[in-house]
């Protein structure tokens, strides 16, 4: 049933270019590195002197966040605005699927498009580093760690968003709540450990990231059966 | 409520003391819904009675206040999921994803329900759209996209067919088209189809059965044959000499009205009308027209249904 979901999700977002909006961001944060790079390559190097890989994986980490923030809201916002824009609710709804299964079809597209956008950045990582002629013995866990443990610790957020996506018609107002939490995400180094905005941070950088995407995960487990709790009484109109 | 004699448990779809409360105010009120197998059941309501919302609770979207919903005599509130196996649905208007094409749009439904892929092609020659069914959604008239709506509820080969309103917004060859098709559906596949509209003259052409809602109640419920015996005939004759011959007819005993060159004799039988047309003739008057003049089921309903206001 869950393959289901997914298959009719992955039919229903044909044209919709949100394939194209999971790939933009880590384009769009390896083309600045490209450039970063390209302008100051030789103070970079020599800043990162003995480890090339780990000042690129710095580099590429600042601007991760960011995307990922802002990724994540979009994308919940455009896969159930879907919904919203059809009607389809009531029509989805009346039919034989329960209300676990809908909204679980939405949240896995969620993830599944924010995963291949940290699988991609993964790839363009390694080719940029390459490109640069950095040393081939490849840190591979760094750059799997930093791929996906701030994935991971931003689970609570893509819960939220998804939640306030699919609840509510008008997404002028999680879309406000994604803007706030990339702003509030940006002052992660002020904030206390326990505060969730600060999480994907600490998973890109920290020596607690283990820790983070922990949290991360339990957290976003817990917002997501809030939401669907919502969205299991909520009628639908 | 002669219908209450038939043992419960044998309507298809059945409500009892059904019962929706927003913000307080009850928008349904106590609805027990009768609905037979077989049955082509018109919803009446002038809009905003609550015919929307009681459609939203047959099909789940809605939680009930009070009361429940037992369809193939079921619980729906326990058995949602199989019941909702044999059940098609249009809601007020048609949803589609306009991205996508109209097959495209079947087979997200055709996958939720897991019918076999030959069933679209079926649902899409039912609608008469196998020709427009590559073509994005978006781009269909609103006829298209309610014949769409109507395939899409069609899909899973449904035991019962709940349409709301769906003839709204259609031009005259739309909704001449959408009840035909609605009224071969019954005979060529065993549906039981519940229709809601606001319309009697549009429900009055299809239904077998009807319910009228107002203000979240509902006020009458029974065949379209006794609605229709409740709009009593009179007989409006147009002579010459009206004066006269209406003078003479109040003479012979019958109960006759006189509106200017018109008269008219109240529920009038066969026999009396043809006396009456007799006795003009041998008094000379010459005879124009014989009408039977019935109050329309339109005025029924008025009245029923209190104001004309939202009609």
């Amino acid at each position: 049933m869950i393959g289901r979901m997914l298959s009719v999700e992955l039919l229903k977002i044909r044209r919709k270019l949100l394939w194209m909006l999971a790939a933009l961001g880590p384009v769009g944060v390896i083309g600045l590195q490209a450039v970063n790079y390209g302008l100051r390559y030789d103070y970079l190097m020599k800043l990162y002197g003995d480890s090339p890989w780990e000042g690129l994986l710095r580099q590429v980490g600042s601007l991760m966040l960011p995307a990922l923030f802002i990724g994540l809201a979009l994308v919940a916002s455009m896969s159930a605005g879907i919904e919203h824009q059809a009607g389809a609710w009531k029509q989805l709804l009346a039919l034989p699927v329960t209300r676990l299964q809908v909204f679980g079809g939405k949240v896995m597209l969620s993830l599944l498009l924010l995963l291949s956008s940290c699988t991609l950045l993964l790839l363009l990582t390694l080719g940029m580093g390459l490109l640069l002629g950095f040393d081939p013995q490849v840190p591979w866990a760094e750059i799997v760690r930093q791929s996906y443990l701030p994935y991971l610790a931003a689970l609570p957020f893509i819960a939220l968003q998804s939640w306030l996506s699919i609840v509510m018609a008008n997404q002028a107002l999680p879309l406000t709540v994604g803007t706030l939490g990339l702003v509030l995400s940006m002052f992660s180094v002020l904030m206390p450990a326990w505060m969730p905005w600060g999480w994907p941070d600490r998973a890109v950088r920290s020596a607690d990231a283990l820790q983070a995407a922990g949290s991360g995960l339990a957290l976003g487990v817990l917002v997501l059966l809030i939401g669907y709790a919502h969205f299991a009484r909520k009628d639908v109109s | 409520m002669k219908m209450m004699k038939q043992a419960s448990g044998s309507w298809l779809l059945e409500t009892k003391g059904l019962t929706k409360k927003l913000g307080g105010k009850a928008v349904v009120r106590d609805v027990d819904l009768r609905i037979g197998e077989g049955d082509i059941y018109g919803f009446l309501g002038p809009n905003g009675a609550g015919k929307t919302t009681t459609i939203r609770m047959l099909l789940g979207l809605a939680k009930p206040t009070r009361g429940g919903v037992t369809v193939f005599g079921k619980s729906l509130a326990a058995n949602r999921m199989e019941i909702l196996r044999h059940v098609g649905s249009l809601v007020e208007y048609p949803s589609y994803y306009g991205h996508l094409t109209g097959t495209e749009n079947l087979e997200v439904i055709r996958r939720l329900l897991d019918v076999p892929k030959e069933r679209i092609a079926e649902a899409l020659s039912i609608v008469r759209l196998e020709k427009d069914a590559g073509r994005a959604v978006k781009g269909y008239s609103l006829g298209m996209k309610q014949r769409l709506g109507i395939a899409a509820a069609l899909l899973g080969n449904p035991r019962l067919l709940i349409l709301d309103e769906p003839t709204n917004g259609l031009d005259p060859a739309g909704i001449q088209e959408m009840r035909e098709l609605i009224k071969s559906l019954p005979g060529q596949r065993g549906v039981t189809i519940l229709l809601s509209s606001h319309l009697l003259s549009e429900v009055e052409l299809m239904a077998t059965k009807v319910g009228i809602i107002r203000s979240g109640s509902l006020i009458y419920q029974d065949s379209i044959a006794s609605l229709k015996a409740r709009t009593a005939g009179r007989i409006r004759f147009s002579v010459s000499e009206p004066e006269d011959a209406w003078k003479r007819l109040l003479e012979l005993g019958f109960e006759a009205e006189r509106d200017q060159s018109r008269l008219t004799v109240g529920g009038a039988a066969d026999r009396t009308v043809a006396s009456i047309v007799a006795e003009l003739v041998r008094r000379g008057h010459s005879v124009y027209r014989v009408e039977e003049e019935r109050s329309s089921l339109e005025s029924v309903f008025l009245e029923m249904t209190g104001t004309g206001g939202s009609l």
